[in-house]
């Protein structure tokens, strides 16, 4: 037996043969503790987040997304995305199709505003 | 599980029997495990967001490093613009803040079958049972032929020791000297990276080592990304200190004479950076993960970014083969494509049959500009692939002192966003 102290978490000194059998029992069951659907939009709207920080809120530089009315986004986004590119932004929006602009948007707008919480 | 419960179970010899249960037939309260490998921009964004995102998920990340030095600025360490400790990303805030298990330790080999990964930490070794494992550990380098040691010819191609080595060799140049550097085949880390090291080294080289040069041997027929930019530097801004040689394809090196032999002839520098070809990190290649037709990187669904071969061994960052570029920025993006779909996943859901992956850098030109770079990529139905939106990609019309400035606001945002 090995005595040096195990990191934290669900591991096992490496040992002889590990039983398998019961590996053949398993039975399609999902996971009641998790949520379920991520909201609409969650996913498209972290594609934000490198610049504008977790959650729209930003560390540095960038304006905060977070919480601004849904339709004033959507038409500032589609405005971007159609307007001659001025900077990096004008491009970046391109990637994204007008239904997938509407969904950022209103995901956009339920997160709290830049300064009024984290983003745990 | 906690640790006393762990030991008496090992001591027992229980331990193997009940992490062998499969998730559906062990407590349904007890959370999944997702077990990420390598704490650079891809493993550490997964880690947080599956925290973020998944609510009761258990998540453990382990490297073999304690902080990761990020390849981002890491040229402005190279010139001494800013200190190293600036580009030093700890995991403290995702551990404390998300709740990430964080464990320093040298993944060796991964059993698709029984679902455990072996890990060397200090002089022993121990198995790590997952439900979903994510791979991230980066580039590994296909060193040149020849008597070539990186600790003497250094690659700075991972950041840390590497780039303060690099440094220190900068900084000894004597006036007249030449810095000789290679560009490695495409693909490979950060596209225009080696380019911007060419600006960033001719921009000090100019102002610290008068008559020094530098000569930049292209493994590539032209320059591999922001070509109007840097053509430009090259051709303009460094005309009288820079050499740029197209198709020099390496095929010897001597460290210890820093001496290379290219099919465009043999060079000698007072310093030479190598930066050698790549391949999907070795972890990736020892779980038999490495399926692509060049033999170098693991082919995924970037639906979920699953390997093709394991559904619950995902690849995400510079290691997959899915053609978009391979970047920290990139490796952020997929990684959340990826703790979505895995999130989903245990949900009994599909992944989003519609993401969105992008890429962004900002790369400085001379000490007081910067360009930029984007390129972004929708999912294409049709060839289940990543394709790029031609209207999204584009490079700065030229470099700007608010590049620069942005630059630094980009890689703080993206620190945090990845690392806290």
């Amino acid at each position: 037996m090995q005595t040096s102290s195990p990191p934290s978490h669900p591991t096992t000194l490496l040992r002889a043969a590990n039983p398998r059998t019961l590996l053949a029992l398993s039975a399609a069951c999902a996971y009641h503790t998790l949520p379920a659907a991520p909201p609409p939009g969650q996913l498209l709207s972290s594609q934000c987040f490198q610049c504008h920080g977790t959650n729209g809120q930003p560390v540095s530089g960038f304006e905060g997304i977070g919480g601004e009315n849904a339709n004033e986004m959507h038409k500032e986004l589609l405005e971007m995305s159609l307007r001659k590119p001025e900077g990096i932004m004008d491009l970046q929006i391109r990637a994204y199709t007008p239904a997938q602009l509407r969904l950022i948007a209103n995901y956009l707008s339920t997160l709290p505003k830049t300064g009024e919480t984290n983003d745990d | 599980m906690n640790t006393n419960r762990r030991d008496f179970l090992t001591l027992t010899g229980l331990t193997s029997l009940s992490l062998a249960l499969p998730r559906s037939l062990r407590a349904n309260t007890t959370p999944p495990h997702v077990l990420v490998i390598g704490g650079g921009f891809g493993g550490a964004t997964v880690a947080k967001y599956l925290k973020l995102w998944g609510g009761n998920i258990d998540v453990t990340l382990i490297d073999r490093d304690a902080s990761h030095y990020a390849c981002i600025l890491s040229n402005l360490v190279v010139t001494g613009a800013i200190p190293i400790s600036r580009i030093q990303l700890g995991y403290g805030n995702l551990k404390t803040k998300r709740g990430v298990n964080i464990v320093q330790g040298e993944a060796l080999s991964v059993d698709p079958a029984s679902k455990e990964v072996t890990v060397k930490i200090g002089n022993d070794f121990f198995a790590y049972a997952f439900d979903k494992l994510v791979l991230s550990p980066g580039i590994d380098f296909i060193n040149p032929a020849g008597n070539y040691n990186s600790d003497l010819t250094p690659h700075a191609w991972k950041a840390g020791p590497q780039t303060l080595l690099l440094k220190n060799q900068l900084a000894a140049m004597a006036k007249k000297q030449t810095f000789v550097m290679t560009i490695p085949k495409s693909p490979y880390r950060c596209p225009p990276g080696p380019y911007e090291r060419a600006c960033s080294v001719a921009d000090y080289l100019k102002r610290k080592k008068s008559g020094a040069k530098i000569i930049v041997l292209d493994a590539n027929a032209s320059i591999q990304a922001e070509p109007i930019n840097f053509g430009n530097a090259f051709t303009k801004t460094y005309k009288d200190v820079l050499t740029y040689i197209p198709n020099a394809a390496v095929s010897e090196v001597d460290s210890s004479t820093k001496t290379i032999v290219t099919s465009q002839g043999t060079f000698k520098g007072a310093v030479l950076n190598v930066i050698p070809n790549q391949r999907a990190g070795q972890i990736v290649a020892n779980a038999g993960l490495v399926n692509d037709p060049t033999g170098k990187w693991a082919l995924v669904n970037p639906l979920n970014y699953a390997s093709t071969l394991y559904p619950d061994i995902h690849i995400l960052g510079d290691s997959q083969g899915t053609g978009q570029p391979k970047s920290g920025h990139m490796a952020n993006s997929q990684a959340k494509v990826c703790a979505d779909a895995i999130i989903r996943g245990f949900s009994g859901e599909a992944p989003d049959p519609s993401p969105v992956t992008s890429s962004a850098c900002f790369s400085p030109i001379t000490s007081k500009t910067a360009s930029w770079l984007t390129a972004s990529f929708q999912y294409d139905p049709v060839t289940k692939a990543m394709k790029r939106v031609e209207p999204s990609f584009a490079e700065a019309p030229r470099p700007t002192s608010d590049g620069m400035e942005q630059m630094f606001h980009w890689a703080d945002n993206i620190f945090a966003d990845s690392f806290s």
